[in-house]
């Protein structure tokens, strides 16, 4: 029996940005159906770019075209009364809805949780805010760089002589979507188990705060000690971190690791591989030991490329990495290896390739990776299915209701 | 066993009734098998006795309480035990560890002895899902690949996480979070604008997203086999499961041979974005301003007609050209100002900002508080703390850590007797043969921990 993992689950996707059209994008890769509803100018992500050639396109931006794979689109006015309409019977026909509206939003809109359940005990609808639907600051404003400041890892990011910075590109928002993500697949197993359906309030703020990038275990010590972790406190261990290589930088942990005297002997210093300090622990060994060792690394780093000389030290046993740039990953040899990328046929960008999945099933299957859909694209044919008539359709298009 | 709150009050959780073996190291491992636990798995986590798994429970690296205590002054506590007091058993007292194993079970076996391999094979026939996340030769060395596995139990589903994949050129790397990051484009793309690499210390971002990642996997791989009545393997390199989150990057590239620089805080078309210092030392707010209207609120609320006049600055184009200077200028505003003050002033008037917090800081966020985030747990071998809590709230299904992190070994009696079948006798053989217990051997810790003293 060949099926896809998501497969048979409805989602419908009232998303902007980032999170939420996350979320959608997991269900839809793996099988999912998934519909998605912009506003009749569009997901403002159509706008973020990077853009091809950087001309503005609502149809070429980087941000939106990787986040909304595999989906249908409508558009739908969701102000006009029409378009709550068509939005509340979408949502009536959904297993599985996910928003990002401000707290209250739906309520006010009267498409609140309890009104939505009111005769079924199956929805599953899963909110993403940026503090969460209660508390004192249910309604401030959160963006990415906010986010990681108030509660993620910015603190601990950067030289302590220059100012904390945030992690790359919009990870925050997809990890709060990622986490969005799971909360509603365990609700829809529990209703598929014969259990009730559940609204989720996943603020992006409490992701953060639980965030594994040392912010849960950094809270822990916190509470443990009174004190906080700070910048550069990862800094300052023996040959170890980013150091330059001849084409780039390499993460390699060579001083605490237990191998230090095969380390030695690699680096071409046989000598210091006999002395007593090669296998104590790196704190206890003499700063002379450790200046001579780190100015042997450090030449013959410089004297290999960054993959040469993280291939050459993992052949004995000890962790690191080569940090590469996006063509780096993109020309890496690995990820080829693996089938990591897929080529997606668009009609503005022709085919280019994608990050394609993000694990490897056993049991079930996936197919093909689909484009983003176009503007409204899905429109007729999602209100035709729907009942409602040409006319029907063209009355609401005159009204800008779609 | 302490239990926060009578489970038959509780509404059901989704993954009531699930069990779960996890044979995890370090962070990425055990994050999954948290979140598993959080919503109502049963998880057990199968660790040595007899050796000490590296950077687990950090029992590789004991340290006294004055070398904690000055490892937190430069600014590192993620070792440092309640108090910086070691105890008598520190690997029961690691923040590291703690963090992600309340709701966990620990039994001792050693998958890489005969007698413990029989064990882990006795529990595979009790669970639904196996979590791993080693390096894969060592799943391949121990003979209990998925191949095998299945055999004994058909409906199992079997989730690893290595690295970079169980094929391909990296295969075997052995790597860290931060290592990992350095392989799937991360790293790099998190420096300073103008600075290099070795500046920006190290993260873990792929633990944390290989994680969730993977219990939502987990998750669907139970519907699938609701329906389907199979098992399967769930293949989740910490890489793999990365990679998407820099899309907007590597699609960037493909249209338009662009190789995204280090970001720091900036954005691009946002004016200010970043951070900004205030009253204090090493103390900041970020701000991102978007919207015109918005930064004239700003201006209002710093007091700061000069700058809301500067036509330099009027519009969002404007802004954003003039970014360094904007920056320069909003500083001498900003500095004198107390962080929080500043930030509930700009949020109530509608701007986008918020302090730069610290952890210490964090576990006293009045919104935090508010929604019942942080969760006491007492335990005889920590005392009692508060920890973060559950990162998602449901509306209608309350949810609050319910056991403290486990004492290694702890749950083995019950465990190899009442699951497995063991015999009071040859559970005691175990113990007396050192395969399980709930110390490690005096050989593997430091001088001050040895029983004989």
């Amino acid at each position: 029996m060949t099926r896809q993992l998501f497969e048979g689950i409805r989602v419908l996707e009232l998303g902007t940005m980032v999170g939420v059209p996350y979320s959608g994008k997991l269900f839809a890769d793996y099988g999912a159906d998934v519909l998605k509803v912009e506003p009749p100018d569009g997901d403002p992500s159509r706008a973020e770019g990077p853009f091809l050639n950087d001309i503005p396109n609502k149809e070429t931006s980087a941000l939106f075209l990787h986040l909304n794979t595999n989906k249908r689109s409508i558009t739908c006015d969701l102000a006009k009364p029409n378009g709550k309409d068509i939005i509340r019977s979408l949502i009536d026909s959904h297993d599985i809805v996910i928003e990002n509206f401000n707290p209250g939003t739906l309520e006010s809109l009267g498409l609140g949780y309890k009104v939505l359940t009111s005769n079924r005990t199956d929805l599953v609808l899963g909110s993403l805010t940026p503090f969460g639907q209660t508390g004192p600051w249910r309604d401030f404003k959160g963006s990415e760089l906010v986010l990681q400041a108030m509660a993620g890892p910015l603190h601990m990011n950067g030289d302590p002589a220059k100012e904390p910075i945030k992690l790359g590109g919009n990870l925050a928002h997809y990890h709060a979507g990622l986490s969005l993500t799971y909360a509603c697949v365990l609700a829809r197993l529990r209703v598929e188990r014969g259990g009730s359906g559940d609204h989720i309030d996943q603020s992006v703020y409490e992701a953060q705060a639980g965030f594994r990038d040392r912010r849960a275990p950094g809270l822990t010590s916190a509470s443990y000690t009174g004190r906080s972790n700070k910048r550069g406190g990862s800094l300052g261990r023996v040959a170890s971190g980013p150091r330059p290589a001849q084409d780039g930088y390499a993460n390699i942990m060579a001083g605490p690791s237990k191998h230090v005297p095969e380390f030695l002997r690699l680096i071409g210093r046989e000598d210091l591989a006999e002395q007593p300090d090669a296998k104590k622990p790196f704190m206890q060994m003499s700063t002379t030991f450790i200046e001579e060792m780190e100015a042997s690394y450090a030449i013959w780093l410089i004297e290999r490329t960054k993959r040469e000389a993280v291939a050459a030290t993992q052949s004995i046993g000890i962790l690191g990495g080569a940090i590469l740039t996006v063509e780096d990953l993109l020309n890496d040899p690995h990820y080829q290896e693996r089938n990591v990328w897929e080529e997606v046929e668009h009609p503005e960008t022709g085919s280019i390739r994608y990050p394609g999945r993000h694990f490897v099933t056993s049991g079930a299957t996936r197919k093909q990776m689909k484009r983003a859909p176009l503007l409204g694209e899905h429109t007729v044919s999602v209100l035709s299915d729907m009942g409602y008539t040409d006319s029907d359709i063209v009355q609401l298009r005159r009204t800008k209701v779609i | 066993m302490a239990t926060k709150q009578e489970t038959s009050t509780r509404p059901d959780l989704p993954l009531d009734g699930v069990r779960v073996a996890a044979i995890t190291v370090v962070w990425a491992g055990p994050h999954c098998t948290q979140v598993l636990a959080e919503w109502g798995a049963e998880v057990i986590r199968v660790e040595p006795v007899d050796a000490i798994q590296p950077y687990s429970r950090g029992a590789e690296r004991i340290a006294p309480r004055e070398q904690l205590i000055e490892m937190a002054n430069n600014g590192i506590t993620l070792s440092a035990y309640p108090d910086f007091d070691p105890g008598d058993e520190p690997w029961n007292r690691n923040p590291g560890f703690n963090s992600h194993s309340r709701n966990k079970k620990s039994m001792a076996c050693n998958i890489m002895t005969s007698e413990g391999k029989q064990a882990f094979l006795k529990l595979i026939k009790e669970v639904d899902v196996l979590v791993e996340n080693n390096v894969p030769t060592t799943i391949e060395k121990a003979g209990i690949t998925y191949d095998t596995l299945k055999e004994i139990n058909p409906r199992l589903i079997m989730l690893r996480m290595p690295a970079y994949g169980l094929s391909g050129p990296y295969k075997g790397y052995r790597a860290f979070g931060t290592h990992v990051e350095a392989m799937i484009g991360h790293h790099y793309l998190r420096g300073y604008p103008d600075g290099t690499p070795d500046q920006t210390g190290e993260a873990f971002t792929a633990d944390a997203f290989a994680g969730i990642l993977g219990a939502t996997v987990i998750t669907a791989a139970l519907r699938f086999r609701d329906i389907t009545g199979q098992g399967q393997q769930i293949e989740m390199p910490l890489a793999e499961g990365f990679l998407p989150n820099l899309g907007e990057f590597i699609l960037d590239f493909e249209m338009n041979q662009r190789v995204a620089g280090p970001q720091g805080n900036t954005h691009h078309s946002h004016a200010p974005h970043g951070v900004f210092p205030t009253l204090g030392v090493d103390q900041w707010i970020a701000i991102d301003v978007s919207e015109d209207s918005e930064w004239r609120t700003l201006c209002d609320v710093l007091d700061a007609d000069l700058l809301k006049e500067n036509e330099k600055f009027t519009t969002q184009l404007s802004r954003f050209k003039n970014r360094d200077a904007l920056h320069e200028e909003l500083t001498k505003y900003t500095i004198d100002i107390d962080k929080y003050e500043l930030f509930e002033q700009l949020q109530r008037a509608g701007v986008c900002a918020g302090p730069v917090t610290d952890d210490v800081e964090l576990l006293n966020s009045p919104q935090l508080i508010d929604r019942g985030f942080f969760e006491e747990l007492d335990s005889p071998v920590i005392g009692n703390y508060r920890y973060p809590g559950i990162m998602t709230k449901w509306i209608n299904t309350p949810n609050t850590l319910r056991t403290p992190p486990p004492r290694l070994g702890e749950h083995s009696e019950e465990i190899y007797k009442e699951l497995l079948g063991y015999s009071d006798l040859e559970y005691k053989e175990l113990l007396e043969q050192g395969h399980v217990g709930d110390r490690y051997p005096d050989h593997l810790l430091p001088e001050f921990l040895r029983s004989a003293q």
